[in-house]
């Protein structure tokens, strides 16, 4: 049980001071030359206090989604990677070979790269 | 379960369809040109029909009309008849929405529809929860795009995000609905075979041992589930998005709309409701005859008074699921005992029939119309019968075939529905309750028959006995003229020879229902009897 909780204790103990250290080093050594949109909390650029209905570009929905199709991708082969070579693994689990659950794996990397090719033709990268 | 190389191989059709819309994704974003792309998915949709037919030729025998069950899949005639028939509904979609979008855009559009009908021919043979549910939204997910790239105008995009929002609930609640029915069976399979556990079996076991909390959540899984696919097949409580979606897109998709996610969902009422849960057949045949008498009204009746062609034909849908929710009753009540059977052929012969005579209808619309006008309002039809006669005779057999008139394929679609519900009632004549509600299920599709004639024949009267108001440019291209007359023929052929449409649909629900020969010739009394050779040629015999 101490062999669990003492690596997380210890962790939790070094994320406080790295955090308290990093503000404390900043409000005491940094310089302080406040303006009002210095003292305005940072959300990307944008007002954070505004009409819900308020526009903004289009661009970046597109980049948005450009985004989930490789974040989808992370989200799918973290896991068969870690599992695949892994003795308790998917192999040993269902009965797959792995090859099979590998060849599947990359029709799922085929059908993101269609919609990855696609986005690129249609010119969601260039950022006009 | 799991998948093997066997799986595989039926799923070739599929396969085929999903590569060659990603090649269209990619390759007409380098190059899209609209008849080219056109030709290549027509062509491909030829190649996938050719490897259906050849890899289950053997299905057109009364033997091997259910021949098992693979991975997720199950492999019986029903959905062999539903991924033939979706090839079909991919073929005209092609031909009467190509021209519709922009250029830019068409490789976009038949890739989709590509997908959506890979999507239709999956529901067809899904045999796990998961599986249904996936392919249920590899129809909803295409749409919403289909219905995106239909127009670019206020009324389509509000239109859209309404659909948009409201499939999403109706995924949603479907999703709840299938925690429950695994929670109920611990199992995904839906019908499983020697030794496999199913739905079917694991659950009817808790349910008849008595646990009190299985026999509470039956119907909850059940009415999660109906009210799912009621958004999908646009049942009463579920239809209100109907009429401002179809109003607001363009015709070609507003014809999707009326057919793809009708046929999918309906098809999933009869594998999941219908064949998988038989222990919730006494609560669904209650629920089913409710909303089919509420659906029938409410359509018909609110159809009356409707100007705008696509609402109207919204409001037409929408009264048709109540048609065939009368054979899904019937096909429930067939598990709470009745020896009449004859509701799940039924509900399909009157699905391939509305799903003719509806594509063929707003083919007709697109065809009258053309890429900076549509056709929308019932008053610019006056006159047509005198300006474009063939599309105007065309339409009004679509519209006679609606209605239910005789010699046209309607009809034989409503009588067997309606006699499979007089059927039922009949058989189960020593249980009054039962008789009665069958009975009056019977009398309410008959008169929602006559008023849904009111609406239909006033289209027709506004063709050919108004004078003309302006010229309709009907200019709408050759692929839509093409569906149009793909339409025509199946509209009459299936009116003039349903002996063999109609054993094929019963031959479907042999597949998928436990029957016993002699009650299913029994209850489709009027009807020719199942027979081993379903390409019998001797129709003369099939008394009119």
């Amino acid at each position: 049980m101490e062999t669990l909780v003492l690596p997380v204790l210890l962790f939790v103990v070094c994320a406080a001071m790295l955090a308290i250290g990093m503000l404390a080093a900043g409000s005491l050594i940094g310089p302080k030359r406040n303006t009002a949109v210095k003292e305005m909390p940072y959300e990307s650029g944008m007002d954070p206090a505004h009409d819900a209905r308020r526009r903004f570009d289009v661009r970046f929905h597109l980049v948005a989604i450009a985004f989930l199709i490789f974040d989808v991708e992370v989200l799918f082969l973290y896991p068969w990677a870690v599992a695949n070579t892994n003795p308790a693994g998917l192999a040993a689990q269902v009965g797959l070979s792995q090859l099979v659950v590998f060849c599947e794996v990359m029709v799922f990397v085929v059908l993101l790269t269609v919609g990855f090719v696609y986005a690129w033709r249609k010119g969601v990268f260039q950022w006009r | 379960m799991f998948v093997d190389a066997e799986t595989i191989r039926l799923l070739w059709p599929e396969i085929i369809l999903i590569a060659m819309a990603s090649w269209i994704y990619i390759a007409g974003a380098f190059q899209p040109h609209r008849v080219w792309w056109t030709c290549f998915s027509l062509a491909v949709y030829g190649v996938v029909a050719y490897v259906l037919l050849g890899t289950e030729s053997t299905m057109w025998s009364a033997e091997t009309a259910l021949v098992g069950i693979s991975g997720p899949l199950r492999i019986d005639f029903l959905g062999f008849i539903l991924r033939c028939f979706a090839v079909l509904v991919g073929i005209l979609f092609t031909l009467i929405g190509a021209r519709g979008s922009s250029r830019q855009l068409t490789s976009e559009f038949l890739a989709t529809v590509m997908l959506l009908v890979a999507g239709l021919m999956l529901v067809a043979r899904a045999n796990d929860m998961v599986l249904l549910f996936v392919s249920l939204e590899m129809i909803s997910i295409p749409t919403y795009v289909l219905l995106y790239l239909g127009r670019r105008d206020r009324a389509n995009s509000e239109a859209t995000i309404k659909y948009f929002f409201l499939s999403i609930l109706s995924s949603g609640l479907f999703l709840y609905g299938l925690s429950f029915l695994y929670g109920i069976a611990g199992t995904t399979t839906l019908v499983g075979m020697m030794g496999q556990e199913s739905v079917q079996a694991a659950a009817a076991g808790f349910v008849q041992e008595g646990g009190e909390l299985y026999q509470a959540m039956a119907p909850i899984a059940l009415v999660l589930l109906m009210a799912g696919l009621g958004f999908k097949i646009a049942a009463v409580p579920f239809h209100f998005y109907a009429p401002d979606v179809y109003q607001g897109c363009s015709n070609a998709n507003a014809g999707l709309l009326a057919v793809a996610p009708k046929i999918a969902g309906v098809v999933a009422i009869l594998r999941l409701l219908v064949v998988a849960m038989p222990w919730a057949a006494d609560i669904g045949w209650q629920l089913a005859i409710v909303l089919a008498v509420l659906t029938m009204t409410i359509g018909n009746v609110c159809a009356l008074w409707q100007t705008n062609l696509r609402r109207l034909m919204a409001y037409s849908s929408i009264a048709h699921a109540g048609y065939m929710l009368i054979g899904i009753s019937v096909a429930f009540a067939f598990h709470e005992g009745t020896s009449a059977s004859g509701g799940i052929g039924a509900t399909l012969f009157y699905l391939l029939v509305y799903a003719c005579a509806s594509l063929g209808t707003f083919a007709v619309l697109v065809a009258l119309g053309s890429k900076e006008s549509e056709v929308s309002g019932l008053n610019e039809l006056a006159g047509l019968a005198g300006q474009r006669p063939a599309l105007a005779a065309a339409l009004a057999v679509f519209m006679f075939s609606l209605a239910g008139i005789p010699p046209l394929a309607g009809f034989w679609g409503k009588l067997t529905l309606f006699s499979s519900a007089v059927n039922t009632a009949t058989a189960t004549a020593d249980n009054a309750s039962f008789a009665a509600w069958f009975t009056l299920l019977a009398v309410a599709g008959a008169l929602n028959a006559a008023i849904a004639a009111a609406y239909y024949l006033r289209v027709v009267a506004k063709m050919y006995f108004r004078p003309a108001q302006g010229d309709l440019p009907a200019n709408g291209g050759l692929g839509a003229q093409a569906a149009v007359v793909v339409c025509v023929v199946l509209v009459l052929g299936l009116g003039l020879f349903p002996r063999i449409a109609v054993q094929v649909t019963h031959l479907a629900e042999a597949a998928v229902a436990p029957v016993d020969p002699g009650s299913l010739s029994a209850a489709a009394a009027p009807l020719p009897r199942l027979a081993g050779d379903v390409q019998g040629s001797d129709d003369a015999s099939w008394d009119r």
